[in-house]
C-alpha cells in the first residue's frame, strides 16, 4: 500500500510540475511579441565603439529598413563623427529670452520624438526676478509671455566636462565625444534608468513606450547617435543636434528662437561667438557647486 | 557510493543528492502543498504582468521621467538588505562560538540566498531592456567596472549569492552523504561572507549617496542607514521563521538563538531611529534645497501629502518594536513580540522604500512635484517576485534542515 | 523662422571680437583637446578636410547675410490677396506721386490715409529724429547723414549701441544657417524684424504648451 502511495504521489508530482510548467509557459506568453520592435540582428549587435566601417554600414543599413517597416517612412541614417579641432559650448542669454517655448518645440520636431507624450529635451523655466531658486521656478506656464517680474530659463543636457551620467552608467552605453557632446548608443542601453537618476539637470528621457510619429512628421534625415528614432526602453537625451552641428549648421533650437537669445559655436575658434560671449559677458552655469563643470553657460545682458 | 578506501565518486553521487533535494522539495503535508500553490498562483501573475510590461513598455508602471525608480528598486534596496541581515547570526556562530546560534546559523544564509534571488529579480524586472542584460557580462559585454557602482553592485551581489550557495550546498551535502563537513570547505567562505554581506549593503547605499543631483540621498549617513535597518530585518526575520519551522517541523530551535538575535534587534532598532532622528534634524534644521525632499516626506510640499502617512506609520511602527524589544515584560508576551517584529520589518521596508527612494525624485532636480503612484502592473510584479522569494525560501529550509538532521555516520579525517 | 536670403551687406557684420580673457582660457585648458594651443588660420582653412565637412575650395568663409524686412520697403494695405494675407504696397508707389511731398507730422495720430491709425511708443522721438522729412526713402543719422531706409540697421545702432554690439557678437538677434561659416552660410534676423520702430516693445504673445508631464501649479509656496 505504501508502493502506490508513493506512487501515486510520484504521479501527482508530475502533473502538477506539468501543469505548473504548462500556466509558466502561458503567464509568459505575452513575450512573443517582442518580435514586433526587435530582432535577433538588433540583439546580437555590438557596442557603437567596437564595430568597423562595414559593420557601421550594416547596422545602419539595417535600421533603415527597420524604420521604414515600421514607421512606414523611407530616412538615411548616417554615422557622423565629431570634426577635429573642435569644442562646442552654448550659451543662454536670459535678458533675451522670452520663454516663448519655440526652441521646446523644434527640438520636438528635429529629433522625432515620440507624439503622444509630446517629448523635447529642452525644459523651460519661469522664474523670478532676483532669484535663482529653482525651487520658485514653474514648468507649467501657459500664458502670455514674457510676464512682468520673470526671466525664462531654458534648461537642456549641460553637456558636463564631468558627467556623473557616464559615471553611472553599468555598461558603458554613454560617453563624452571628443567634441564635447555626450551620446548614448541607443542599441546598447539596457534601460537601467541609474543615469536620469544621476543627472543633476534633469537632462535624460526613457522610453517608456514605443515612440509614435506619424510617418509624414518624421524627419528623415538621422543619425546614429542622435535623432533616429529611438526603440522602446532606452534613455536618450540632447545631443547638441550633432547631425546638423557635426556638419557646421546651427543646432534646432538656436534656428527656431526668435530673439537669438541662444548663442552656440567652436569655443576654440578664437573669432566665434560663443568665445565673445563667454570672454565678455558674466557667465555662470547651474549647479557649479556640484563639480559637473557644464559647457552650457547662462548671462544677463545687465 | 564509496570505496573500501572512502574514495567518493561524487560524479555518481551528486545527481542522486540532486534528486534527493527535488524529492525533499515536493514533499510534504496538505498544508506545505497549499502554502506552494498559493505561491505559484502569485508568481505567475506576477510573470504575466513582467511580459506584458516588456511588450508594452515601463509606461504600465507609474513611473516618470521625473521619478524613474519605484517599487522594484526600493523592493531591491530593502531585498538586499535583507540578505546582509542573515549574516548576522553567523557572527556569534562562528566568531564567538556560540554553539545555539550554530545550529540555526544556516538558516541565515538559506534567507541570504532567497534574499539575493529576488533582489536580482526585481532588478531585471526594472530594466527597460531585459533582453540587452548580456552586455553586463565582463567580456562579451562591456562592464563598466570599477567606475559605475552599479557595476560593483552586480559583482558583490552575484557573489553573495554564490558563496552562500556553496556553503549551504556543501554542508548539505556533506550531510546527506552522512559526513561531517570539513571546515576547510566552508569556514573561510563564512568569514568571506561575513565581510561580503557588509559590502552588499554598503555598495548598494553607495548607488545612491554618490550622487551629488540628489541632495537627499547625498548624505554620509546612508550607508550606515542601511547597515543598521538590515541588522534590524534580518534578524527579525529569522526570529519570526524560527517559530513558524518549530511549529510545522519537528526541528527543534534553540532558546538561545532566538535570544541572541533579539539582543541584536534591541541595539540595531534603537540605532535605526536615530539615524532617522539625525536625518531630520540635519534636514529641518539647515533649510534649503536638502529640506524640499524631507519636507516631502514628513509634511508635505506644495499641497503633496502622498508619503506623509507612510512615513510617519513607519516610524511608528519602529518605535513600537522597538519598546516592546527593550522592555521585559512586555518581550516576555510572545505574541507581542512576533507583532513587534513583524511591524519593524514593514516599518523598514516603508521606509527603505516610500521613505528614501521616492523623496529622491520628488521634488525632481529641476524642483518639480511630480507624485508617484505604483501602478497594477508594479504590484503584481512586487507580489509575483516576493511569492517566487518564498517559494526558494521555503523549499530551502525544507531541504536545508532536513539535510542538517540526519545522522553523522561516518567521519572524514 | 527662415529668411530668405538678399545680397550681402557691406556693413560691419562679419562678426570678430576681441582676443580672449583668462576665464576662457580657463576653460579650455581643461578640456581634454590635443593641440590646441596654436591658433594659426591654416588651421581652419584646409579646403579638404579629414573630417570630412565641407568647405569652400580658396579656405574663404560662406556669407552672413542680414534678413531685409519688408516692413522698410512696403506696408500692409486693407484688402487681401486670395491667400487671405493683406496686400503689401511699395512705398513709392503713393510716395513717388506725391509731389511736392508730404510733410512729417508733429505725431503719428495726426497720420492719415494708409498710415492713419499708426501707434507710435519710442520714447520722446519726433518723427524727424529718425525720418528724413524731405525723402520717403531715406533716414537721417545723428550727425545729419541720411541713409537709406534700407540701411536702418546703422540708425538703430547709434542709439542702441549695447544690443548692436550684443547682435554683432550673435547673442541678441535671431540666425538661421550654420554655426560654421566655413561650411556654409547663415541669415541675421535684422532689427525690424522683431522691432517694429514706431513700437519697438517686443510683443508679448501665448508660448507654445506647456509639457505633458508638468505638475500643475499649486497655489501655496513657501520659501
Amino acid at each position: 500500500m505504501a508502493e502506490e502511495n508513493v506512487t501515486r504521489r510520484n504521479a501527482l508530482k508530475v502533473l502538477g510540475a506539468t501543469l505548473g510548467a504548462g500556466a509558466f509557459a502561458r503567464a509568459l506568453a505575452p513575450l512573443a511579441e517582442i518580435t514586433q520592435f526587435t530582432n535577433l540582428r538588433e540583439f546580437m549587435q555590438k557596442h557603437y565603439r567596437e564595430l568597423n566601417s562595414d559593420e557601421m554600414r550594416e547596422v545602419l543599413h539595417r535600421l533603415e529598413q527597420d524604420t521604414e517597416h515600421r514607421y512606414g517612412c523611407e530616412v538615411t541614417i548616417r554615422d557622423i563623427r565629431p570634426q577635429r579641432h573642435t569644442q562646442f559650448a552654448y550659451a543662454l542669454n536670459l535678458s533675451v529670452c522670452i520663454g516663448c517655448r519655440r526652441c521646446v518645440e523644434a527640438c520636438h520636431q528635429e529629433n522625432n520624438h515620440d507624439r503622444t507624450t509630446h517629448q523635447s529635451y529642452i525644459r523651460v523655466l519661469e522664474m523670478e526676478q532676483g532669484s535663482m531658486d529653482m525651487e520658485r521656478g514653474n514648468t507649467n506656464y501657459d500664458h502670455d509671455v514674457p510676464a512682468p517680474g520673470h526671466f525664462y530659463m531654458p534648461v537642456q543636457c549641460q553637456q558636463c566636462e564631468n558627467p556623473p551620467c557616464v559615471s553611472v552608467c553599468p555598461v558603458e552605453a554613454t560617453w563624452q565625444e571628443t567634441d564635447g557632446i555626450v551620446v548614448v548608443d541607443y542599441n546598447w542601453c539596457i534601460g537601467c534608468r541609474y543615469c536620469e537618476a544621476a543627472c543633476p539637470y534633469h537632462a535624460r528621457r526613457f522610453n517608456w513606450r514605443r515612440p509614435e510619429i506619424p510617418a509624414d512628421e518624421i524627419n528623415p534625415n538621422q543619425s546614429y547617435l542622435s535623432n533616429r528614432i529611438r526603440p522602446q526602453g532606452v534613455v536618450e537625451k540632447c545631443h547638441f543636434c550633432l547631425h546638423r552641428t557635426r556638419e557646421g549648421r546651427l543646432p534646432a533650437c538656436l534656428e527656431a528662437c526668435p530673439t537669438g537669445a541662444r548663442v552656440f559655436g567652436n569655443v576654440l575658434d578664437a573669432d566665434s561667438e560663443i568665445r565673445w560671449v563667454l570672454e565678455n559677458k558674466r557667465v555662470f552655469v547651474l549647479k557649479e557647486e556640484l563639480g559637473t563643470r557644464p559647457r552650457f553657460f547662462y548671462f544677463f545682458d545687465r | 557510493m564509496t570505496d573500501a578506501n572512502h574514495t567518493t565518486h561524487h560524479a555518481r553521487t551528486y545527481p542522486r543528492f540532486l534528486w534527493y533535494v527535488l524529492g525533499r522539495a515536493t514533499d510534504g503535508s496538505w498544508l506545505f502543498y497549499t502554502w506552494m500553490f498559493v505561491l505559484t498562483a502569485i508568481a505567475l501573475v506576477g510573470a504575466n504582468a513582467w511580459a506584458h510590461q516588456v511588450v508594452r513598455g515601463m509606461a504600465a508602471t507609474g513611473m516618470s521621467d521625473h521619478v524613474s525608480w519605484g517599487l522594484y528598486i526600493s523592493n531591491f534596496t530593502f531585498l538586499v538588505g535583507l540578505a546582509a541581515g542573515g549574516v548576522m547570526m553567523v557572527i556569534p556562530a562562528y566568531l564567538y562560538g556560540d554553539h545555539d546560534m550554530h545550529d540555526v546559523v544556516i538558516i541565515g544564509e538559506l534567507l541570504a540566498i532567497a534574499a539575493i534571488t529576488m533582489a536580482l529579480m526585481f532588478v531585471v524586472g526594472d530594466l527597460g531592456r531585459p533582453d540587452r542584460f548580456w552586455h553586463l557580462i565582463p567580456g562579451i559585454g562591456r562592464l563598466h567596472w570599477p567606475v559605475s557602482m552599479l557595476t560593483w553592485d552586480v559583482v558583490v551581489l552575484n557573489g553573495y549569492l554564490l558563496i552562500n550557495l556553496h556553503v549551504c550546498g556543501y554542508i548539505i551535502y556533506q550531510r546527506w552523504l552522512g559526513r561531517r563537513p570539513n571546515p576547510r570547505w566552508y569556514l573561510p567562505f563564512v568569514f568571506l561572507s561575513i565581510v561580503w554581506a557588509f559590502s552588499i549593503h554598503t555598495v548598494t547605499a553607495f548607488l545612491y549617496s554618490g550622487l551629488g543631483g540628489r541632495p537627499f540621498w547625498n548624505s554620509a549617513l546612508l550607508a550606515p542607514r542601511f547597515l543598521a535597518s538590515a541588522f534590524v530585518t534580518g534578524p527579525a526575520f529569522i526570529v519570526l521563521t524560527l517559530q513558524i519551522v518549530a511549529r510545522v517541523t519537528t526541528f527543534r530551535i534553540p532558546e538561545g538563538a532566538i535570544r541572541h538575535l533579539l539582543s541584536i534587534v534591541r541595539i540595531t532598532v534603537l540605532i535605526n531611529l536615530f539615524m532617522v532622528g539625525s536625518e531630520v534634524f540635519t534636514a529641518f534644521y539647515t533649510g534649503g534645497v536638502h529640506a524640499t525632499a524631507a519636507r516631502y516626506l514628513f509634511v508635505g510640499l506644495h499641497g503633496h501629502t502622498e508619503l506623509v502617512p507612510w512615513i510617519w506609520t513607519a516610524i511608528a511602527f519602529n518605535t513600537f518594536a522597538a519598546i516592546v524589544v527593550l522592555s521585559p515584560p512586555l518581550c516576555a508576551r510572545r505574541w507581542l513580540l512576533n507583532v513587534a517584529l513583524a511591524m519593524t520589518f514593514v516599518g523598514v521596508w516603508i521606509e527603505k522604500g516610500m521613505g528614501l527612494i521616492t523623496p529622491g525624485f520628488v521634488p525632481s532636480t529641476l524642483h518639480e512635484l511630480v507624485p508617484y503612484h505604483p501602478s497594477l502592473t508594479e504590484w503584481k510584479v512586487t507580489a509575483g517576485v516576493w511569492a517566487f522569494g518564498l517559494m526558494v525560501f521555503t523549499v530551502a529550509l525544507k531541504v536545508g534542515l532536513h539535510g542538517m538532521s540526519r545522522p553523522i555516520t561516518e567521519e572524514v579525517a | 523662422m527662415s529668411r530668405p536670403t538678399t545680397p550681402p551687406h557691406s556693413d560691419a557684420l562679419a562678426s570678430r571680437s576681441a582676443r580672449g580673457a583668462a576665464l576662457v582660457a580657463a576653460f579650455i585648458a581643461a578640456l581634454d583637446v590635443t593641440a590646441c594651443a596654436s591658433r594659426d588660420a591654416d588651421r581652419f582653412s584646409a579646403s579638404q578636410d579629414a573630417d570630412g565637412a565641407h568647405r569652400l575650395a580658396d579656405g574663404g568663409v560662406y556669407a552672413s547675410t542680414l534678413h531685409a524686412p519688408r516692413q522698410l520697403v512696403s506696408i500692409l494695405g486693407t484688402t487681401r490677396n486670395l491667400q487671405g494675407q493683406p496686400v503689401e504696397i511699395r512705398c513709392a508707389t503713393c510716395h513717388d506721386l506725391l509731389v511736392p511731398p508730404p510733410a512729417l507730422p508733429d505725431r503719428a495720430s495726426s497720420l492719415g490715409g494708409p498710415h492713419a491709425g499708426l501707434r507710435f511708443d519710442h520714447g520722446g522721438n519726433a518723427c524727424a529724429a529718425c525720418h528724413d522729412p524731405t525723402r520717403f526713402d531715406r533716414l537721417r543719422l545723428a550727425t545729419g547723414e541720411t541713409i537709406p531706409m534700407t540701411g536702418a540697421l546703422r540708425l538703430c545702432a547709434q542709439c542702441h549701441g549695447t544690443q548692436y554690439r550684443n547682435y554683432t557678437h550673435g547673442s541678441h538677434g535671431g540666425m538661421t544657417g550654420h554655426w560654421d561659416l566655413r561650411s556654409g552660410p547663415r541669415v541675421r534676423n535684422h532689427c525690424v524684424d522683431c522691432h517694429d520702430p514706431h513700437t519697438p516693445r517686443y510683443p508679448s504673445f501665448r508660448p507654445m504648451p506647456p509639457p505633458l508631464d508638468a505638475p500643475a501649479r499649486v497655489e501655496t509656496r513657501h520659501g
